[in-house]
């Protein structure tokens, strides 16, 4: 019976089909990847263990070498994590204060849920020149309405003064991405199914408890999806601080991105910024690690 | 049918002239866009039609420019035959020997150098090392700063005219405590390159100097700590925040007429004499810099034009530029808002009857001082604005301020010429 036995042997031929189609299907994506991720990833690798001279390139450890004395990338790196754990605290505490109040049946619930998602809609740039606006200490809206209940602000120079600058730059992306966190943890406690709070209920357990050992632990996935994304943006935080302080006044602002940009495209020194960026990525990547673990732990337990 | 044939021939026979013509000739300029790049765009189209030579134009933006040009003549591209640099960059091009020579190109044309018509202070940049050195570029656009006050202020409370440091610090506490709403004087210190200019000639002025006579940094010397003092004194009288502030501020606080005095550049001349932009329309007087214990001088910020080392077409390069900076040329260029570099430009009847500040000008460019001239300038300035605007932000006292910006200077110098 020919015609059986070639349709018994028609899987052997088709198996290498099999293999090949699947692989050109990946091939543009492989390659595209290959050539804007992989190839860049080398090269930068390659240019941090190089070091310019008059008489040719250096290669070595000297780019990591220089972070340690360089004062201005401490003082940057500092201000990073200054920024990054402010800006993360405010934004979680409100968020999830905001997304347990608007998941309750209240009136205009669905005006304040999106009228709250607008900062976040804005493009970073536009929410950088809207605030430097607002913030200018002579003709700036804050100040103005400050004036008019009487209250002096001429020493209220928001972006001016190294104390008030920082705080102004994190209120900002407070401002601004609060309404993310506040959007990932309600549609976190819109998944929570109702009955563990009825059993809850039935055990007679007080409103914090339900909270602590309901709500908490149920919300613990979508808690590590928004610290983990917060996270990783506020460590590489730049367009906001650029545009509202350029990193000052002085260097009061200058958070290590704004710095490695300086470092290539004003003084010209790729090897060093990609050093810098290489200790940016493996800090993200250890504290990414440790959220993952320390959440993913206690949600085992 | 024979007809048909010799128009056939004629007609190629053209097509090819004016392909070899248009395919011969060929230039590539990098212009920074804004005022300064669009006069040498204009000029470019003009030498064209003029020429039948073709230039291409890639226009950038201020700091991409810089970008671009160093990525290009590094690989050593050959992309551009002719870019316009700003003259802080000029050291770090021609230290690392990115440019053409243009001695022997001139010699070809029978001259022996640059035209005595330019004036020295912008010639000087051009040579490496400054002044002394071969010439790598030719001055285009000639600005220097120039201290601008309200004149009609100075009358109603008759003050002396700001010939002094004393003086401005006078006239600012006397503005701002009889007039209301307008502060004594507005300056820029947000850090880099507003601070340090804002700074530089009071720091002169005060006899302070970046580096000693042994290129060592002495920002910290007691002249310079004196200058930064007295920066902080007017600071006083400059509107709150002004540690922040860039060109900007100070070009809005002086249009809405809300501050008497500053220093500022040449550019913001012509919005002073629109009324749709400035509420002091005809108040506002341009002098030279103040002195105090040295005499007055400016901070130059010349565009210059140069071939790179690697252009294809240095020749027909040349030509352009010699072009471009001559006087007939460059009195186009004034006329559509640059600063010349020449100095009958700056007496030109025409000129000055449509600019009334040129003798200022001419005076502040003559007596002006350059950026101290190293390929490292970028960082310099950087670190250095850092420490001004922290000293003006009150987080660092005047002396801690320079003793720290010197040790940063220090360290930028021993790592550059570690790896020298």
């Amino acid at each position: 019976m020919p015609k059986s036995r070639r349709f018994f042997n028609a899987p052997r031929r088709r198996s290498k089909h099999e293999l090949l189609l699947p692989a050109l299907f990946i091939a543009p994506a492989l390659l595209v990847l290959l050539a804007l991720s992989i190839y860049p990833l080398i090269y930068s690798i390659t240019i941090s263990l190089q070091q310019e001279t008059a008489s040719g390139v250096k290669w070595g450890l000297g780019n990591f070498a220089r972070l340690v004395s360089d004062n201005f990338f401490l003082t940057a790196m500092a201000h990073t994590f200054v920024y990054a754990a402010a800006a993360l605290t405010c934004e979680f505490l409100l968020g999830l204060g905001l997304a347990l109040l608007l998941n309750k049946q209240i009136r205009g619930r669905g005006l304040f849920r999106a009228s709250l998602l607008v900062p976040m809609m804005l493009p970073t740039v536009v929410v950088g020149v809207v605030w430097r606006l607002m913030l200018n200490p002579n003709f700036g809206a804050l100040n103005g309405t400050l004036k008019q209940f009487g209250i002096n602000t001429e020493s209220l120079t928001w972006t001016a003064s190294p104390r008030l600058a920082m705080l102004s730059v994190i209120a900002v992306d407070v401002w601004q991405w609060t309404p993310f966190v506040f959007l990932v943890l309600l549609a976190g406690l819109q998944a929570i199914p109702q009955e563990p709070y009825e059993a809850a209920l039935i055990d007679g357990s007080s409103r914090w408890q339900t909270f602590w050992h309901v709500t908490l632990p149920l919300l613990k996935p979508s808690i590590l999806i928004v610290l983990l994304l917060r996270t990783m943006d506020l460590l590489r935080v730049f367009d906001q601080i650029f545009i509202l302080t350029e990193g000052g006044p002085g260097f009061a602002t200058e958070t290590i991105s704004l710095y490695i940009y300086r470092t290539a495209f004003r003084f010209f020194d790729f090897g060093y910024a990609a050093a810098m960026s290489f200790v940016l990525l493996a800090l993200t990547n250890v504290i990414s690690a440790i959220y993952i673990r320390f959440l993913q732990a206690k949600e085992a337990a | 049918m024979r007809l048909t044939l010799f128009l056939t021939l004629l007609l190629l026979l053209t097509a090819s002239c004016t392909n070899q013509q248009s395919s011969g000739k060929q230039l590539t300029l990098a212009v920074v866009s804004g005022v300064e790049g669009d006069a040498l765009k204009q000029a470019a189209r003009d030498y064209e039609s003029q020429t039948g030579t073709h230039i291409n134009i890639a226009e950038f933006p201020y700091t991409n420019l810089f970008e671009k040009e160093l990525i290009d003549l590094k690989a050593r591209t050959g992309a551009y035959d002719l870019i316009m640099l700003d003259d802080p960059w000029f050291p770090r091009f021609a230290s690392e020997q990115f440019l053409t020579e243009l001695t022997p190109l001139l010699e070809r044309r029978g001259q022996s150098g640059p035209d005595s018509d330019f004036v020295a202070t912008s010639v000087a940049l051009c040579r490496h090392p400054y002044q002394t050195g071969p010439l790598y570029a030719l001055p285009y656009v000639g600005n220097s700063q120039l201290f601008f006050y309200r004149k009609d202020l100075f009358e109603k409370h008759s003050l002396k005219e700001p010939a002094t440091w004393q003086d401005v610090l006078t006239a600012a506490r006397t503005i701002q405590e009889k007039e209301n709403g307008i502060y004594g004087y507005v300056m820029r210190a947000a850090q880099g390159n507003a601070a340090v200019a804002d700074f530089m000639p009071i720091f002169w002025a005060f006899g302070g100097e970046m580096f000693d006579a042994s290129g060592k940094p002495s920002v910290n010397s007691p002249e310079g700590i004196a200058a930064l003092e007295f920066m902080l004194q007017l600071g006083k009288y400059s509107p709150p925040g002004y540690a922040s502030f860039n060109a900007d501020e100070v070009g809005a606080h002086l249009l809405q007429g809300t501050a008497a005095m500053s220093i500022n550049w040449p550019a913001w001349i012509s919005s002073f004499a629109d009324a749709t932009k400035s509420k002091v329309t005809g108040k506002m007087e341009f002098s030279t810099l103040p002195a105090a214990q040295r005499p007055g001088q400016a901070e130059i910020g010349n565009w210059l034009i140069a071939i790179p080392r690697d252009s294809q077409n240095a020749d027909a390069a040349m030509d352009f530029l010699l072009w471009a900076t001559s006087a007939e040329q460059m009195k186009r260029s004034a006329e559509r808002g640059n600063p010349p570099t020449r100095q009958s430009l700056f007496r030109d009847a025409e000129l000055v009857a449509k600019y009334p500040a040129y003798p200022a000008q001419l005076r502040s460019l003559e007596s002006s001082r350059p950026r101290p001239r190293t390929p490292y300038w970028n960082e310099i300035e950087n670190a250095f604005g850092i420490f001004l605007s922290k000293a003006n932000s009150g987080e660092l006292s005047p002396t801690e301020a320079m003793n720290q910006a010197n040790a940063e200077i220090e360290k930028i110098l021993q790592r550059t010429q570690a790896t020298q």
